[in-house]
């Protein structure tokens, strides 16, 4: 069978201790689209996608990242695959501009103080982009983690409820920002609770369930999330 | 709803009420607490036996042999700076911790109270008193024992009593410097006082001869006795008296460090712990730019080197790690001894390894902040090396070489700091701890092994290169040979520490 996708998951599935905690699931992303995941809470959104990043082994099935199976460890998956999962951790001595400055150059930025500041400012952490992360709210400190994804270059972009703490202006701007960067060929897996930034974002939509894994339309995603 | 003011609780009468419901469903008699009791004392009584032993054995082997020419501090001296040491340990432990706290149940369903909050942690500020006796004994007993000449039994019983009414006053003071939100230079300052009286008695032993001996206070024992009765009392009252003016939004984040630091002890997790008990970060007066970072191992270094850079209270760490083996071997009588010399040396250089370790125990806490750079797992974890290494060959090449007044035991200092940091790194990365091993039956009840070999990790590697110091010590001088092994040793050890060290994911 060819291979059609930038990330192919095939019979892929998930849990924990050998217990499955939905079914298994085939999809591939091809360069350039968005897929969302959708399902109800404890659905098994969150263990689809940090098994597809390789932070939690596959119980069964492979999933393959531009053509090669996921190592998380390797160095040229960190530099081409970038997530944002419910783990925004900081190191508690640096302030948040420093994070992201250190990002960016460690990703070789060109120009990184100019990336950063533009960063800083559209994800609206200006007045606290010197402040240390345990002084951030945490919403605040939610736009930080996602600002560090968009501080370095990607292929593939990997969020977990990216709209979570966040208010509605900036759900709606980081809907737009994502979506724009997808029609500039960035490819991107999300997990949603919010049917506006689903049908923003997503050209098709994962339905994580117990019985059957399914691929459907964002229209009837958006349906589904509204029963 | 009504309510009659006149019929609400008084903080006495809450704690009360909480008290006699907790003892209505608890199934300790008083028969049982006696018999702990007992135990607890038998423990105690034998600690002390065996300490008291092993001091006195000691003293006689340093009599026994001949003074060496290069000591200069005398040993009561030594035994001051020891005890300033646990003393400034102490207080700024309890700094970080309250003194006084008020537990998640007391924050959630005491505070909101409308009863009298001086009542309701009254309770609170007793046991803080109880910690800070069991702590004062439990550090001053060592130290008193210690002394350079034998103490008898009353001296004992009035050193650590001295201890345990300085504690109380230390606990008195503490709280009203909280009550007026006032504590925060005070840990910094227990540790400048640390530092200091380390420090200097080193390097003044090392240039030239410390003049003064310490001695007892001139001060006939009631006079002294009496003083300082009247200063815990005194601190303890002046503190029950501002406890209601604490407020609830402190107590409650000191309440959940302790609960935290508690749960953290009774699991043996030091990593955890150490997080519990860490000194507040303050904000950096200006944000680094970094602009000579152009490599992913080099953003890895940076941030290592700001996290140090922010930190005070690891460069006191790092300078106390230097000075104490120097301490030793420049004190009458332990500067003979090699062994204790080693003891100094491991000591003082794990001091200096646990505080270099902080980046790596940050990335262990924070995985997400290493996997967010270009660069493999083993890498990141060699990048985070690179900065200890350079601060422990500074560290063991200047301890060393003082410590033993030469070049040579400089070269072999720095021979052993590879070792060190591999020991940091690995340290820092270790797995948490695994209780479903293999236990191994002991006279103290079953050891879990799995714990106690993850406890270890790091510290392990680093004690086994500092072997060929050790037998350097032992003999007396550096051979080019024993330096040439020692490098290659501590290279090899270090390969092992950073390839070994375990990642979260």
């Amino acid at each position: 069978m060819a291979k059609t996708g930038l990330l192919e998951v095939h019979d892929l599935s998930v849990g924990y201790g050998g217990e499955p905690v939905c079914a298994p699931v085939t999809v591939a992303v091809a360069a350039g689209t968005a897929l969302g995941v959708i399902g109800p809470n404890g659905a098994g959104k969150s263990t689809v996608l940090q098994t597809l990043v390789g932070l939690l082994p596959p119980i069964g099935g492979t999933v393959e990242f531009d053509g090669r199976p996921v190592d998380e460890r390797e160095a040229a998956f960190r530099r081409d695959v970038v997530t944002v999962l419910d783990d925004d951790a900081f190191f508690p001595s640096l302030t948040g501009a420093e994070h992201l400055l250190l990002t960016a150059r460690g990703h070789g930025v060109a120009d990184a103080d100019e990336v950063v500041a533009e960063e800083v400012e559209e994800f609206g952490l200006t007045e606290r982009a010197h402040a240390l992360p345990s002084a951030l709210s945490s919403g605040q400190r939610r736009r930080l983690a996602l600002a560090a994804a968009f501080v370095r270059p990607a292929r593939l972009m990997v969020l977990d409820e990216p709209e979570r703490r966040l208010d509605a202006q900036m759900r709606r701007q980081l809907a737009a920002r994502i979506a724009a960067d997808v029609a500039d060929g960035l490819t991107v897996v999300f997990a949603s609770h919010d049917a506006e930034f689903l049908s923003t974002v997503a050209r098709r939509v994962l339905v994580v369930d117990d019985d059957a894994c399914t691929v459907v339309s964002p229209k009837a995603a958006v349906a589904m999330l509204h029963e | 709803m009504h309510a009659d003011p006149t019929r609400e609780l008084t903080g006495a009468g809450v704690r009360r009420a909480t008290r006699q419901a907790t003892a209505a469903r608890a199934d300790t008699s008083w028969l049982t607490l006696g018999g702990d009791v007992l135990s607890a004392l038998t423990v105690a009584g034998v600690v002390v036996a065996v300490f008291g032993g092993a001091f006195s054995a000691l003293r006689e082997r340093i009599a026994a042999r001949p003074e060496a020419a290069a000591t200069h501090l005398p040993g009561e001296l030594t035994a001051l700076v020891a005890a300033l040491l646990v003393a400034a340990g102490v207080v700024a432990l309890l700094s970080r911790l309250g003194p006084v706290s008020a537990t998640p149940a007391t924050a959630a369903w005491w505070l909101p109270l409308p009863a009298d909050r001086r009542g309701l942690l009254r309770g609170e500020l007793v046991r803080t008193c109880w910690v800070a006796v069991v702590a004062a004994v439990v550090v001053a007993l060592p130290v008193v024992l210690a002394a350079p000449t034998a103490p008898t039994v009353p001296e004992v019983a009035v050193g650590v009593l001295a201890a345990v009414l300085l504690a109380l006053a230390a606990v008195g003071v503490l709280v009203v410097l909280q009550a007026r939100e006032l504590t925060g230079w005070v840990a910094p300052a227990a540790g400048a006082v640390a530092t200091v009286a380390v420090v200097v008695p080193a390097v003044v032993g090392t240039i030239g001869t410390w003049g003064w001996v310490p001695s007892g206070p001139g001060v006939p024992l009631p006079v002294l006795a009496g003083v300082l009765v009247a200063l815990a009392a005194a601190a303890l009252l002046a503190a029950d008296r501002v406890t209601g003016r604490l407020r609830a939004g402190a107590l409650r984040d000191r309440g959940a460090a302790v609960f935290v630091a508690s749960a953290s002890a009774l699991s043996l997790d030091t990593r955890e712990l150490g997080r519990a008990m860490g000194t507040p970060v303050h904000p950096p007066r200006r944000t680094r730019t970094w602009a000579w970072v152009r490599q992913p191992w080099q953003a890895v270094v940076a941030g290592d080197l700001a996290v140090l850079a922010r930190s005070p209270w690891r460069w006191g760490q790092l300078a106390i790690g230097t000075a104490l083996p120097v301490l030793a071997a420049r004190t009458d009588g332990l500067g003979g001894v090699p062994a204790l010399v080693a003891v100094a040396v491991v000591v003082g250089w794990s001091i200096a390894a646990v505080a270099l370790g902080e980046p790596s125990r940050s990335a262990h806490a924070a995985p997400a902040a290493d996997r967010a750079l270009p660069l493999g797992a083993k890498d990141v974890v060699r990048a985070r090396a690179i900065v200890p290494t350079a601060a422990l060959v500074l560290v063991c090449a200047v301890s060393a070489g003082v410590a033993g007044l030469g070049w040579q035991w400089a070269a072999l200092g720095a021979a052993t700091a590879p070792a060190w940091a591999g020991a940091v790194v690995r340290g820092g990365y270790r797995p948490e701890l695994d209780w479903s091993g293999p236990v191994l039956s002991s006279p103290m009840g079953a050891v879990p092994t799995s714990v106690t070999v993850t406890l270890v990790r790091g510290l392990d590697l680093g004690i086994l290169g500092t072997v060929p110091l050790i037998i350097g010590l032992l003999l007396g001088d550096v051979p080019d040979l024993l330096l040439a092994v020692a490098l290659g040793w501590s290279l090899l050890l270090a390969l092992i520490s950073v390839e070994t060290a375990q990642k979260k994911a």
